[in-house]
């Protein structure tokens, strides 16, 4: 299906709030939540979606977390975007299990990684992270406690010349007040 | 298309279910065991396997002594690290520990990461270290000869 | 250690086995120990004045006072690279301003402590002996910039 008749289907198929867009690779959907599940649907079954690749989450900072799934039709040959915006004091989604198995495991990896709960997973249990980790990895505000930790080799001053403080280069991705 | 109804994926075998995914075992010949732990990475993995390939290579190199040897290459995570010392203590003695490339020795590109084990030393004790990012599979046979060495 | 047959004979060029420090073109920039991303270049140095770059050639007569200041270089006390971590990544090589790292083919130096594979000063100069001469230019790659008249 090409870009236009995808738009086209959209808009005659799903709500006006589920805006579509053609991006570099197919067609960009964008959810309101609330219609998350309607818009999974549509694409598996009007839109020939039957390939579920990932499904993963972004950290956009004061806009909250937006969670993209993309798919794939293999009749149609056609890519299809579905991202979502979710508020960040507690990001919740439906499932998309129920309509793609394969969702599974990347909802448990996106739960556990940036804190997304996902109502009606049969198993939302840690996959990647050991037992007793706690924390969100992938949050932009969780910090890379080892980087804090060593001290970076680059913060002598050639010479060992002394350089006040506040001047001094800090180490790449480690906030002020975290250090040895 | 309706959503077919397939069983949801697990992991086969686990803990004390045998050698497992990752372990080889290779027979070099004249009484000489290696015990590979490919820890999922393909980078040091690729490295091993064509080392493992040179049949005579790693006879000679292995002849007239009688050893199992852990080679650990790829990088440990915190939750493949029980597996690893598992497989570890599974290796019969005599046996030596080989760490291999920059990720076993102390974490190496993700040094820094959340999940990454800062070196499989924490954990084991390693008898050899082979530097490489990653190593040759020459390193290897050489990382070989030394731990043997080391034994006597 | 003068060439010879050495374990890394017959690699291609540019390979990259380990890294070499050539102390005299290093001014203790701090570049390179600043862009590795694995902060295995440690580096501490010293200032010390340069012998006869007093202002006004040493002469008080043509020294006005208060003005100017005495010539000072940087000087390396420490310059080592734990190659436990490093990645090979080659990004400290060419960052490098004033040419003082190279690439050497050699690979084989594997250790038993891990210690022992942070390589010091002394060790670095060591393996320059080792490092090849720059490769030919491919056929059909375009010329230098001194050729097309871009670089004086």
């Amino acid at each position: 299906m090409a870009p236009e008749e995808i738009i086209a289907a959209v808009s005659a198929g799903l709500p006006p709030q589920v805006r579509c867009e053609p991006d570099h690779r197919g067609v960009m959907l964008r959810v309101p939540p609330g219609h998350w599940l309607a818009a999974l649907a549509f694409a598996r079954e009007r839109l020939d979606c039957d390939f579920f690749d990932w499904l993963t989450a972004v950290d956009e900072a004061d806009d909250g977390f937006s969670v993209v799934v993309h798919v794939y039709s293999l009749a149609g040959r056609h890519h299809v975007l579905l991202a979502t915006a979710l508020p960040r004091p507690s990001p919740r989604l439906p499932t998309a299990t129920g309509i793609y198995r394969g969702a599974a495991w990347h909802e448990r990896e996106t739960h556990e990684m940036f804190g997304i709960g996902f109502d009606g997973h049969p198993h939302l249990a840690p996959l990647l992270l050991p037992d007793g980790f706690e924390g969100h990895p992938l949050r932009k505000d969780f910090v890379l406690a080892a980087r804090a930790a060593k001290e970076w080799p680059g913060v002598k001053e050639p010479g060992g010349r002394g350089v006040p403080r506040a001047r001094r280069p800090g180490p790449p991705h480690v906030p002020r007040g975290w250090g040895p | 298309m309706a959503a077919v109804d397939l069983p949801l994926p697990g992991v086969a075998g686990g803990p004390g279910t045998g050698p497992g995914p990752g372990v080889i075992t290779v027979d070099a010949g004249g009484g000489c065991s290696l015990r590979v732990f490919d820890a999922g990475l393909a980078c040091c993995g690729v490295e091993v396997a064509a080392a493992l390939r040179r049949g005579g290579a790693l006879a000679a190199a292995t002849a007239g002594h009688r050893l199992n040897v852990f080679v650990v290459a790829g990088t440990v995570t915190d939750k493949l690290a029980p597996y690893v010392l598992k497989a570890f203590q599974d290796t019969p003695r005599p046996r030596r520990v080989l760490s291999f490339g920059a990720c076993a020795n102390s974490g190496g590109p993700y040094w820094d990461s959340y999940c990454v084990t800062k070196g499989v030393d924490q954990f084991i004790p390693v008898d050899a270290y082979v530097p490489g990012c990653p190593p040759r599979p020459e390193a290897l046979l050489a990382g070989l000869a030394l731990v043997l060495r080391a034994g006597e | 250690m003068t060439s010879g047959t050495s374990a890394a004979d017959g690699l291609p060029a540019r390979s990259r086995g380990v890294i070499a420090l050539l102390e005299e073109n290093c001014t203790v920039c701090m570049l390179c120990a600043r862009e590795c991303p694995d902060w295995c270049i440690y580096i501490e140095s010293h200032q010390e004045p340069v012998p006869g770059a007093e202002y006004g050639g040493g002469d008080p007569a043509r020294a006005p006072a208060g003005r100017g200041r005495q010539r000072v270089r940087n000087v390396l006390d420490r310059f080592a690279i734990d190659f436990s971590l490093c990645m090979y990544c080659g990004i400290c090589v060419e960052a490098c301003p004033y040419d003082a790292l190279f690439w050497s083919p050699e690979f084989s130096y594997a250790e038993t402590d891990i210690a022992a594979l942070t390589h010091e000063q002394g060790r670095l100069r060591e393996w320059m002996w080792t490092v090849p001469p720059p490769p030919q230019h491919e056929e059909g790659a375009p010329p230098p910039g001194e050729a097309r008249g871009q670089v004086p």
